[in-house]
């Protein structure tokens, strides 16, 4: 069994943005693949999409799931069971979150799993004023809980808590993890939006900060690392003038490699591009 | 054996020149149009020469044990890459079937001679030359050969003989039976396994050949455009890495990327790395850039090294003689790579077993304080040792696997090979396919039969949780190698083909005449890879030698982003479950009576 899953219910009815919040555009990308991509990148098990029945989703990476939420408009209770019940028994537990974050940090990720994994059954934020139960992290065994809740028409999330052990994680405790306040010092990972204007003031916002190194022949006179900015990876190849093919890849933190453009960048991230064709 | 049979296809004689250095004779194998569609040439027709040629449970040092340089169709059309010639042996390193490939103009002129293939069976009983041209074969005496580099011993034997012949000789450290000695033309080598000491115990210096005759191919027209195509595809972007700075630039992405190997595997990254980066090496001491024979690409970078010496750079090279050894001193490096080519040894071979006698030492394992990693005056006085079988080097000289079983101590846990070879540069924890791609080689460690570290960094697959889609890339990278590697083309060139077997069977068929498909070539790449196999069974293979080094298999390593790279003994052994479903084996990897009938030994 894996460690850690990731769920984003994504079936909201997004009915004060007036446009399905999962499709919003995002710096070439969606703001569910961006949501999507930030969370694969902490967990290592499956990743799961929790949409309406029938909800037309955005293009998603081949590895992800959709399960439907059986009971539409029944709240985040129920999506959270529908989730819960995808991932119990593929791993331990799972970081929950809406789709209408867009920036979601892997360091805020990693930070509230690790609530739940040092014995919580959930880790639940306290940031900039609320508590974030649709950013936080949840024993999967906690399934057959939520569905009795949402059966018994406890549809909020704080009936969930009553019946379990909850980590809270105040502002303090958040910022004490180095790596999160230095990448997320205002916790604008929990930052959510709902009406247009929230969408519109998140997409004016500079692109993250990333460290950029060309290798090899791309190199090409620019040796050494660059600070840019750039949301995605193929928006970091733009800039250095590169395009992601069947001879250049990407290299995100030293770690994953991809051609996938749409793979979302986070302050802090350090992209390397390299050759391909690594043969020697 | 009897005279050669008519030749039906295209780019080949139809027969392999069966030598008795004992007897200073020779005879002609026939190899029949079945056979030659079966195995192609190079290393796949050497697999088969083996079986048919080589008697079971051989000492690869001991006369009897054949040494094969074998050719290929494409030798001597103008497709680019194809004047390439494999050599093939039961390996003195790992004993079972190696196949090392070399370039350049040894190969048009070995396979001009008339043969498809040049078998040497028995021993000299003094240091000799081997001649082959149309005259027939004779030997000559190499007394004043011995000692020299390879490289020496082709020259003078060129100046004597005459321009027109080819030459590939071994260096003293073949003379001396070093188990991972190499064979060398025109500053290329057939490098790993020992092939150099299969060659010195024969007490042949070198190999001369002169081409006599022509061969035509069946449809010319149709080569000739294919050169063209292919010609203008090399000089695109799948090779400029090889055309602009050569293999070597990928140790500094290896090193972002914690795949560099460095300290016996300890490590993935290595803070010297950007002092031996091609990125700033190649501005500072790049002198020239070479092409073998037929080749448009030119990925042989020569840089100059202290002393106005001219060393050809290689990743490989640097990657075993610096960050493996923990020497960063691009001179030192450079140094030992030349040495090493003068000696006649297989660097990855020779740095891999260093930087273990390194760790012994510095565990106390071995008494000798004056080799530590780190230490470029040690590495050298290894290598010195080494080439001259004294002091250390007896030992060392055995490869990792020998030294580590002598010296005990729980040495052979950090012994880094597979089936006695030692490890290229490609750290396996961090690229899982190529683990696993490393693990099941019928060669050993090896990243010239095994290239699956091209899935690691497609982005097609998480490479570091090995799984089925790695157990599939290494089976479809280990088929296309066989290909390639009996066409042959060079490896280098892989990335020009969007269709590779549909492209190599129209190339196969424009030489040769028969009409191969896309299947057909899929089903020969599957013979060639089973034939090895079916041979290192026959030789003693055991599961068991299916396996890593257990160092990689019990220390996860921490990367640049905080995830741990594990490879677990369980994580390889599904791996290799799912490799051996899928080539057909059984759960213990031997195949079936199908596949055995289909090899066409008998």
């Amino acid at each position: 069994m894996s460690s850690s899953a990731g769920i984003v219910l994504a079936g909201g009815r997004s009915s004060r943005m007036g446009t399905p919040k999962a499709a919003l555009e995002w710096h070439g990308s969606t703001l569910l693949r961006r949501t999507i991509g930030i969370i694969s990148r902490v967990i290592d098990g499956p990743v799961v999409v929790v949409r309406a029945p029938g909800q037309l989703l955005p293009e998603l990476p081949s590895q992800v799931e959709v399960v439907d939420d059986p009971r539409e408009g029944m709240g985040p209770v129920q999506g959270l069971a529908a989730g819960l019940a995808a991932t119990a028994g593929r791993a331990e537990i799972a970081f929950v979150c809406s789709t209408d974050m867009p920036f979601l940090h892997p360091a805020f990720v990693r930070r509230v799993l690790r609530a739940a994994q040092e014995g919580a059954d959930v880790g639940l934020p306290l940031a900039r004023g609320f508590p974030q139960p649709l950013a936080a992290s949840y024993r999967t065994a906690l399934a057959p809980v939520a569905e009795r809740l949402v059966a018994q028409q406890r549809l909020r999330p704080a009936f969930l808590f009553e019946e379990c052990v909850v980590a809270r994680l105040d502002e303090a405790a958040l910022r004490a993890d180095p790596i999160l306040a230095a990448l997320d010092p205002d916790l604008d990972s929990v930052v959510n939006i709902n009406e247009p204007a929230d969408y519109q003031a998140a997409r004016a916002r500079p692109a993250p900060e990333v460290t950029i190194q060309r290798f090899g022949t791309l190199a090409d006179g620019h040796r050494g690392p660059q600070l840019i900015r750039a949301a995605t990876v193929g928006g970091a190849a733009a800039a250095a003038g590169l395009a992601l093919d069947g001879h250049v890849v990407a290299a995100l933190n030293g770690e994953q490699i991809t051609r996938d453009g749409q793979t979302p960048l986070a302050t802090g991230d350090t992209v390397f591009f390299l050759a391909a064709d690594a043969g020697g | 054996m009897q005279a050669a049979d008519p030749v039906v296809a295209g780019g080949y004689f139809g027969r392999a020149l069966v030598v008795d250095a004992g007897m200073a004779t020779a005879s002609t194998l026939p190899l029949a149009d079945e056979v030659l569609r079966a195995y192609i040439g190079g290393a796949g027709l050497g697999a088969w020469l083996m079986h048919r040629l080589g008697p079971p449970g051989v000492d690869p040092l001991a006369p009897e044990a054949p040494l094969a340089f074998v050719f290929s169709p494409l030798v001597g059309t103008p497709l680019t890459t194809s004047a390439k010639f494999a050599v093939v042996a039961k390996s003195p390193l790992t004993g079972m079937l190696t196949d090392a490939l070399a370039s350049s103009q040894f190969a048009i002129a070995g396979k001009l001679t008339g043969h498809d293939a040049i078998v040497i069976r028995g021993a000299c009983r003094q240091p000799s030359v081997l001649l082959v041209d149309g005259d027939g074969v004779r030997f000559i005496d190499a007394a004043d050969l011995c000692g020299l580099p390879a490289a020496e011993a082709e020259k003078r034997l060129r100046e004597s003989l005459g321009r027109s012949w080819r030459i590939a000789a071994i260096g003293p450290a073949g003379e001396r039976g070093v188990r991972y000695a190499t064979i060398s033309h025109d500053g290329r080598h057939a490098g790993r396994g020992g092939l150099g000491a299969v060659m010195g115990s024969k007490r042949l210096k070198a190999i001369a050949v002169r081409a006599a005759t022509k061969v035509a191919s069946a449809d010319p027209q149709a080569v000739l455009e294919a050169a063209r195509d292919l010609r203008a595809r090399s000089f695109g972007p799948a090779t400029a890495k090889y055309r602009e700075l050569g293999t070597l630039a990928n140790l500094l992405a290896f090193n972002a990327i914690s795949t560099l190997p460095t300290r016996n595997f300890q490590a993935a990254t290595f803070s010297g790395a950007p002092l031996l980066a091609a990125e700033d090496l190649s501005k500072m001491r790049s002198v020239t850039r070479n092409s073998c024979a037929s080749c448009t690409i030119g990925c042989e970078h020569i840089y100059s090294a202290r002393g106005g010496k001219k060393i050809r750079v290689e990743y490989e090279n640097v990657f075993a003689l610096g960050p493996m050894c923990g020497v960063s001193d691009p001179d030192a490096v450079l140094a030992a790579s030349g040495r090493c080519d003068e000696l006649g040894v297989d660097t990855i071979s020779a740095g891999g077993t260093i930087a273990w006698a390194m760790e012994c030492a510095e565990r106390g394992l071995i008494d000798a304080p004056w080799l530590r990693f780190g230490d470029a005056e040690g590495l050298m006085r290894a290598l010195e040792e080494i080439g001259a079988r004294q002091g250390l080097g007896e030992l060392l000289a055995e490869g990792s696997r020998r030294a580590a079983e002598h010296v005990g101590g729980g040495s052979a846990a950090f012994a880094p090979h597979v089936k006695g070879l030692e490890l290229p540069g490609y750290e396996p924890r961090t690229m899982q396919a190529m683990a696993l791609g490393l693990a099941v080689n019928p060669r050993g460690a090896d990243h010239n039969r095994s290239g699956a570290y091209e899935a690691d960094l497609s982005g097609d697959l998480d490479r570091l949780a090995g799984g089925d889609a790695h157990v599939a890339a290494a089976v479809q990278t280990e088929d296309r190698a066989a290909v390639m590697d009996s066409l042959i083309l060079c490896k280098f060139l892989r990335g020009v083909f969007s269709e590779p077997f549909e492209e190599w069977a129209a190339l196969l068929s424009a030489v040769t005449g028969w009409d191969v498909d896309a299947a057909e070539l899929r089903q020969t790449a599957r013979r060639i890879v089973m034939a090895k196999r079916v041979f290192n069974i026959r030789e003693g293979w055991r599961p068991q030698d299916d396996w890593l080094p257990e160092r990689l298999l019990s220390e996860p390593l921490r990367i640049g982003s905080g995830r741990v790279a594990a490879l677990t003994p369980e994580r390889l052994r599904g791996m290799i479950a799912g490799y051996y479903a899928a080539r057909g084996l059984d759960p213990e990897g031997r195949p079936d009576q199908a596949s055995l009938t289909d090899l066409q030994l008998s």
